[in-house]
């Protein structure tokens, strides 16, 4: 199987940074139209519908509290679900980290001696790489969301959480098609295509007994687990096998089964400009005679308890996946979601790969904004993105500022520089005067600098920088100032 | 002279060096509305730089001598959103961290005479016509500081409106982000220019002769690349247009 | 090994909590709800609107009294053209048009349910504002496999149950359900280039009798 030649590495431990991740994508212009369409599309949907929503912003008002409600009692919720899921015929596991995650799973799939599993699309699998252990292990995963499909066919990765392939368009979907599923004189329609994969799919779903799915919600009150979808996917998952396996990050849990009277109302119109979702199924352990007579859910910590001591990191729990804030992202616009090297793109992903990874991965991350505040702004649980995208600037630049190698990095030192500078006004006003000489011999005939090296060379690249002027204002301003006196 | 108040005027460490004719105009027209400006020459930078860049450390004692040095200051006037936005929404926490609280008191009691140039002109001085003169096609950029985080609305528009001679031209994609962000635009030029192309396709297709903006820090990324591209349009700062008048026209016009 | 992390998972979320300030958080019974708890248009306008966005879902909606359900049941099902029909096991019996080879589940297997060409059940509520049917899966509305391999769902719909606002909805609901299947439209998919395509699993037709009860 031919490969795509770039495959797009989602791993933040290897993935290169960035500013290097985005080279290549630039350089993609239908990748690039590709996001515009899409991410157009959902915003001009969920803008209609927010503003026809009388009372969005109190709806904004009432997820926010409920989630960061949720993430103080954290605790209290998880365990109170534990013994209500346990009680009606669940079991739950714990995992620590996502190596532990994958072994229960494989754990339980042994037990279930199964060799192939169908599955409802989760980031969180992607998270914890569970497809390729999976694979290690012999286990066929069968991905049954659309994009999904298309991707693990195409052997491409999701760039996305809600719409995953949106970087690809129909003709490559028809050819990863034809060529998988042996569909030569297929269509490139959407309407084909789809008809395509809901005959290819629907034999598996018959036939495999064992599904893995991650989830939307956990409901403490009840115990019970609920998953919104469009495509119908997940309810053939989650209604027709014998064993059901969910994994959950332990921030998925709601206090009670009204509080999806809120988040339900948010989530559709984030996701995807819809007042409701197709589908929403809900359903508490097991129940005799309707449904998986197993089911399992796997709570994965996996990075997040270590972001519950401080609100600014907190706050990023709060994410509902819905995918706003990437929709909106101008800088995602431009770069989709592989640049970012890692299972959640976009603005939330700049925010919780590198939290999820203690900092020591994805660093760059942070950085990949220009904190314009789109995100927030969009954001159905008030997360306030920009907050902690500083925040975690702060933290990067303490860890690495008393590393060697960035001693003699340009913007350490210039910042070091400035930061003394500022400290006086008779130092800035001398920087002053030294910046307008060291800048002169730059300054072309028009007054303009065209070309500087270095750092400074990337401002020139693509833009000119006018001359530092003869008088700065406060020179101005003295003078005026002894004119005035006399 | 008879002054209707007094403010300070805190010009920016960016304005100052690089764009001096910006604080020159606001000098003109706040003098023109009657108000006496003053400048106090210990002023230097508000932090925003260090403090979005990861060098929060560095951030405290620039705020701190911000607040020490206005304390007593009956309004500071900042023609710059993004500056404003560093006071309003960082500095409360940098303040708080700092854990003085002789000091939280004054910045509590100074934060709501910190105001951004065109809240200052319509809050404060309830004015909406400046007496302004600027007979170009001119489009408005609106800076993300100004639209997310003061939440300026339709104060610039209500200012350029009441400019003579001024064709206002509408901006397509208003609320989408220049692709500036500090040091984004040099850490990640490319993505910052591919940003930059994007807005630069709107904002040509207004035909305006200039692009304003309340914030230089936009206008020297936009205006920096119109010119490394010859084109006609150019950039420049709000206050100037509304410095603007026939007898004293904007600095470098003529 | 799961018992082992269970406790290591809570220890880390109780230490990571532990510094929070208990004066600053919002108990549960506090936390703002200013969203609008119900609607407020007159019944017609909320009836009219539960139609309106169904037939937008392409969902087929037709209107009837009490003491003619029976006979639209049978009319819709003989316009279809589909002869053999699943019906949950609790479904009222002077439902079962004649005319049709009925699969009445008494345990039915998945490969019997597959054949059938349609399912006809009842429901619980019907959302409004969003044109949701809400199924609780009771002996009259079937398990859940009943509405989701036939390709053709007729779902009975009475107007006192049709709330306008989904938090209606959840007030109605003396205690929690333990089975819910929210359906807002026919599954879809825009997956590709963001056309939306209706029918991707599930049942691709939807029909609604709605029913003017009592309200």
């Amino acid at each position: 199987m031919n490969a795509p030649v770039n495959h797009p590495v989602m791993d933040p431990r290897v993935a290169a940074p960035f500013p290097e991740a985005a080279l290549p994508v630039l350089r993609n212009a239908q990748l690039r139209k590709n996001v515009a369409h899409a991410t157009d599309v959902i915003q001009t949907k969920r803008n209609k519908l927010v503003a026809e929503k009388s009372d969005w912003l109190e709806l904004r008002d009432a997820a926010s509290a409920i989630r960061a409600h949720t993430l103080e009692h954290l605790g209290e919720y998880l365990e109170q679900f534990e013994e209500r899921c346990t009680a009606a015929g669940g079991v739950v596991h714990w995992a620590a980290d996502a190596e532990e995650a994958c072994a229960i799973i494989l754990n339980l799939l042994r037990e279930e001696q199964a060799s192939e599993v169908i599955k409802i699309k989760t980031m969180t699998s992607a998270e914890i790489q569970l497809n390729p252990a999976l694979e290690r292990a012999g286990i066929h995963a069968i991905e049954t969301d659309l994009a999904e499909l298309i991707l693990q066919l195409g052997d491409d990765e999701p760039s996305h959480v809600v719409v995953p392939a949106l970087h690809v368009n129909r003709s490559q979907v028809r050819e990863i098609f034809a060529r998988r599923m042996g569909l030569e004189d297929l269509k490139d329609d959407p309407q084909a295509l789809t008809a395509a994969a809901r005959t290819y799919l629907r034999k598996k779903f018959l036939s495999v007994p064992t599904a893995i799915s991650g989830a939307n919600y956990l409901i403490a009150e009840t115990g019970g687990v609920s998953i919104v979808e469009s495509e119908g996917n997940g309810r053939m998952c989650l209604t027709l096998p014998r064993t059901m396996i969910m994994l959950a990050g332990i921030e998925k849990v709601l206090p009670r089964f009204r509080d999806l009277e809120v988040m339900l109302q948010v989530l559709a119109r984030s996701a995807t400009g819809e007042r409701m979702n197709p589908y929403t199924s809900l359903w508490t352990g097991v129940t005799p005679g309707d449904g998986p007579q197993r089911f399992h859910v796997v709570l994965l910590d996996n990075g997040r308890s270590a972001m519950l001591k401080r609100e600014v990191e907190r706050q990023t729990l709060k994410c509902i996946r819905c995918g706003a804030c990437m929709n909106t992202c101008p800088v995602y616009r431009q770069t989709g979601g592989h640049a970012y090297g890692s299972v959640y793109p976009g603005p939330i992903g700049a925010i919780l790969t590198p939290q999820l990874m203690k900092l020591e991965h994805a660093q760059t991350l942070p950085y990949a904004s220009s904190l314009c505040g789109a995100c927030y702004d969009v954001c159905p649980v008030k997360i306030n993105i920009p907050e902690v995208l500083i925040e975690l600037r702060a933290q990067v630049t303490d860890r690495e500022r008393e590393s060697e190698r960035r001693f003699f990095d340009p913007i350490y030192l210039g910042m070091r520089m400035a930061n003394s500078v500022f400290a006086n006004a008779g130092r800035f006003k001398a920087a002053q005067r030294m910046a307008r000489i060291a800048l002169q011999p730059f300054t072309g005939k028009d007054g303009w600098i065209h070309k500087l090296p270095g750092t400074g060379g990337r401002w020139t690249m693509t833009r000119d920088l006018r001359g530092l002027p003869d008088q700065t204002f406060r020179e101005w301003w003295e003078k005026r100032e002894k004119e005035r006196a006399q | 002279m008879g002054y209707v108040m007094q403010v300070s005027l805190f010009i920016t460490c960016y304005n100052d060096t690089l764009f001096p004719e910006t604080g020159r105009a606001v000098v003109r027209l706040l003098e023109r509305l009657g108000v006496e400006v003053q400048f106090r020459p210990a002023q230097t930078c508000c932090g925003q730089m260090h403090a979005n860049t990861g060098f929060r450390g560095e951030a405290f004692s620039q705020a701190k001598r911000f607040v020490k040095l206005y304390a007593d200051a009956e309004a500071v006037v900042i023609p710059s959103s993004s500056c404003v936005a560093m006071i309003r929404d960082q500095y409360p926490g940098l303040i708080a961290e700092l854990g003085n609280d002789a000091l939280r008191r004054e910045f509590d009691a100074l934060l709501p005479r910190v105001l951004e140039l065109s809240e200052f002109l319509i809050d404060k001085l309830g004015v909406e016509d400046v007496g302004a003169y600027f007979p170009h096609r001119v489009t408005y950029h609106a800076s993300c500081h100004g639209l997310r985080s003061l939440h300026l609305g339709d104060r610039p528009f209500r200012l350029l409106k009441n400019v003579r001679g001024l064709d206002l031209a509408n901006l397509d994609n208003l609320d989408r982000c220049c692709g500036f962000g500090g040091t984004f635009s040099v850490k990640n030029a490319e993505v910052s220019s591919a940003m930059l192309t994007a807005k630069l396709q709107d904002v040509r297709s207004t035909r305006a002769e200039f692009c304003t903006a309340l914030d230089n820090s936009c206008l020297m990324h936009l205006g920096g690349a119109l010119h490394k591209e010859f084109a006609a349009m150019r950039t420049i700062h709000m206050a100037e247009i509304l410095a603007s008048t026939e007898a004293s026209p904007a600095e470098g016009l003529a | 090994m799961t018992a082992g992390s269970r406790q290591v998972v809570l220890e880390r979320i109780r230490a990571g909590l532990a510094e929070i300030d208990g004066e600053m958080q919002t108990g549960y019974a506090e936390l703002p709800r200013l969203y609008n708890q119900r609607g407020s248009m007159s019944v017609e306008a909320k009836l009219a609107l539960m139609v309106e966005r169904l037939r937008e879902y392409d969902a087929e909606v037709v209107e009837c009294p009490e003491a003619a359900l029976e006979a639209t049941i049978a009319a819709q099902i003989a316009g279809s053209g589909r002869r053999v029909l699943a019906a949950p096991a609790g479904l009222p019996k002077q439902w079962l048009a004649g005319g049709v080879d009925w699969r009445v589940d008494h345990d039915l297997s998945h490969e019997q349910i597959e054949e059938a060409e349609g399912v006809v059940t009842a429901s619980f509520c019907g959302v409004a504002d969003s044109g949701t049917i809400v199924l609780h899966h009771s002996p009259a509305e079937g398990r859940r496999v009943l509405t989701l391999l036939p390709d053709w769902h007729l779902c009975v719909l009475r107007a006192s149950q049709v709330v306008e606002t989904l938090p209606e909805y959840f007030a109605r609901c003396t205690e929690p359900p333990r089975l819910a299947t929210y359906i807002s439209g026919p599954s879809a998919t825009a997956d590709i280039e963001m056309t939306r395509i209706k029918g991707v699993h599930g049942p691709r037709f939807l029909s609604v009798v709605l029913v003017q009860d009592d309200v």
